[in-house]
């Protein structure tokens, strides 16, 4: 359902992604993981539109879509919940979900906080502003991503600034709306209760797709070092990496 | 008694459908239109004309009164001095605004010179909205004054609003804050075009454990300027805050001046100030959920001012 052909992205002479080629199966639960600054989140975001390729392909439900805007990538079904969610000044959790779901209906956005498993009404009436905790707007991130009701939905990170007693419940959530909804689900994680969930693995390392597979197979890879990005300080200049 | 450019202009500055309930005050053009009192509000006007005078019995509650000016004389440059007499321990709601339609090539204005004397412990809801439309090109300026004294334990939240369309305005706000009172001031700005809006802002702390804080939005489109200037001067212990935000689109241009002084040891006074264009992380979320990019700006910008 969504294809990545030959795809590059490069910021100056520097190739973030570096022509990746993988084909994302309906309904399948991805784990994209790898070391910090290997191009996940880059990738992420060139599914999303927020930005694009230098070359390549991005092909979703057949329609070749790497130079569609971010708005139309929505509207064909694709969701997205940021890393570090935007924060606003006058609007409230209840605009967003209702703006993600296309209706301010009382009885839909009740119905919607359940499925997400959010129990406080009073959340919902909540700024999204600066004074929320890094928990709170994950929350809400989460929540606006699955009310689009996405045939793809990727989440970038979605355990930064949970809680440890949320996670496993978190994912949960999101196995749970793969299998009663169907949505394909990209989760980029370094956390292994989202890879263990997860139907398949992704490895990227240096902008390339280093491992696909199950985690079993991927363990060996998560527990070399060498595959680390931050072998690069080792050598004449040799700070000592902390690892 | 109201034509139809009245009713729109008083939907748009007082939210109100027809003559409201309760005790209110219509200026039209210069001139009385229509005025109810009641039991707990008296409205009297002032020898000269000029403006009214509306007292509000001490322990009046749950009580409002309306008092919106309407504009569409051409050539008309109205000027109302208002005083606000809020008795002790009365908790009230007056909304004001101004309304102004322009019909053809000359300047109308209007400057409203409101004086709020609060009472020990009552409590004021002000909210007043500037607006002006029309088809005419003349120049249209509104220049409102609040002037609020705050007796001990008192409170005034004030909601100051131009919402469009005025070409010219000159904000000034003042207040003076006694012994453990409260002033919440919101203003917010909207300027396109070529409109010119300045706001001047100056709060004294004068009271142990007096508190204010004031949150200035301005969104300033199209070659629009809007300066923004607040001081607080703290004589006692108190807490103060300034909170300016500015979105500029197109070539706007922006001064903002929070200005701290603290004049006693044990005053509390802090500011955030903020300038800039709409933040790219915002309009990616809004995007992402759906909408264009210029919904996206459109929602953003009508929560900043909401």
């Amino acid at each position: 359902m969504l294809e990545l052909k030959d795809l590059y992205f490069s910021v100056g002479d520097r190739n973030i992604i570096d022509g990746i080629n993988y084909t994302f199966e309906k309904g399948k639960f991805y784990g994209i993981t790898g070391p910090n600054g290997s191009g996940k989140t880059t990738l992420a975001k060139l599914i999303m539109g927020i930005n694009t390729p230098n070359a390549g392909e991005i092909r979703f439900g057949g329609k070749e879509i790497s130079q569609w805007p971010i708005t139309e990538r929505a509207r064909e079904g694709i969701a997205y919940s940021f890393q570090q969610p935007a924060r606003f000044k006058g609007i409230t959790f209840r605009d967003l979900l209702a703006m993600a779901a296309g209706t301010d209906d009382e009885d839909m956005l009740l119905a919607l906080l359940r499925r997400v498993g959010i129990c406080s009404l009073s959340f919902l009436d909540k700024p999204v502003d600066a004074k929320l905790s890094g928990g709170e707007i994950k929350k809400i991130e989460l929540a606006t991503t699955i009310a689009r009701n996405p045939r793809l939905a990727i989440y970038d990170e979605p355990d930064t600034g949970i809680d440890l007693w949320t996670i496993q419940p978190m994912v949960r959530l999101l196995k749970r709306e793969q299998k009663e909804h169907g949505t394909t689900t990209i989760v980029v994680s370094h956390n292994r209760a989202f890879l263990e969930a997860a139907d398949i693995v992704l490895m990227i390392n240096e902008g390339k797709l280093a491992y696909r597979g199950d985690l079993q197979g991927a363990l060996p890879m998560l527990n070399d070092l060498s595959a680390c990005n931050y072998r690069k300080c080792v050598g004449d200049r040799d700070v000592g990496c902390y690892r | 008694m109201l034509d139809a450019i009245d009713k729109e202009l008083l939907a748009a500055v007082a939210d109100l459908e027809g003559l409201p309930k309760g005790a209110f005050n219509i200026r039209k053009n210069g001139r009385l239109l229509k005025r109810e009192v009641s039991a707990n509000i008296d409205i009297e006007s002032h020898a000269d004309g000029q403006g009214i005078t509306v007292t509000i019995k001490p322990g009046t509650v749950n009580e409002s009164v309306h008092i919106p000016v309407i504009l569409s004389q051409a050539g008309l440059y109205d000027v109302v001095y208002n005083n606000f007499i809020i008795g002790a321990d009365s908790d009230v709601t007056i909304i004001a605004g101004c309304g102004i339609h322009c019909g053809g090539l000359e300047p109308e204005g209007h400057a409203g010179i409101h004086e709020f004397r609060i009472g020990p412990k009552a409590k004021v809801k002000y909210v007043e909205k500037h607006y002006a439309r029309g088809p005419g090109r003349g120049r249209r300026s509104l220049n409102p004054t609040t002037k609020v004294f705050l007796d001990a334990g008192a409170t005034a939240e004030m909601e100051l609003t131009q919402i469009g369309g005025v070409d010219e305005a000159n904000r000034v706000n003042e207040a003076v804050l006694g012994p453990d009172s409260l002033l919440l001031i919101t203003e917010r700005v909207l300027t396109e075009g070529s409109q010119k809006a300045v706001s001047t802002n100056n709060i004294t702390l004068e009271g142990a454990g007096s508190r204010a804080n004031m949150i200035s939005r301005s969104v300033i489109k199209g070659d629009s300027q809007q300066d923004f200037y607040a001081t607080l001067d703290a004589l006692a212990p108190c807490f103060g805050h300034i909170e300016c935000d500015a979105i500029i689109m197109d070539s706007g241009r922006n001064e903002t001046v929070p200005s701290l002084k603290a004049r006693h040891p044990d005053a509390a006074l802090t500011h955030e100030a903020s300038i800039g264009k709409i933040a790219s992380d915002q309009l990616m979320k809004l995007m992402s959920l759906g909408l264009t990019y210029d919904e996206a700006v459109n929602r953003i910008i009508q929560g900043f001012l909401k």
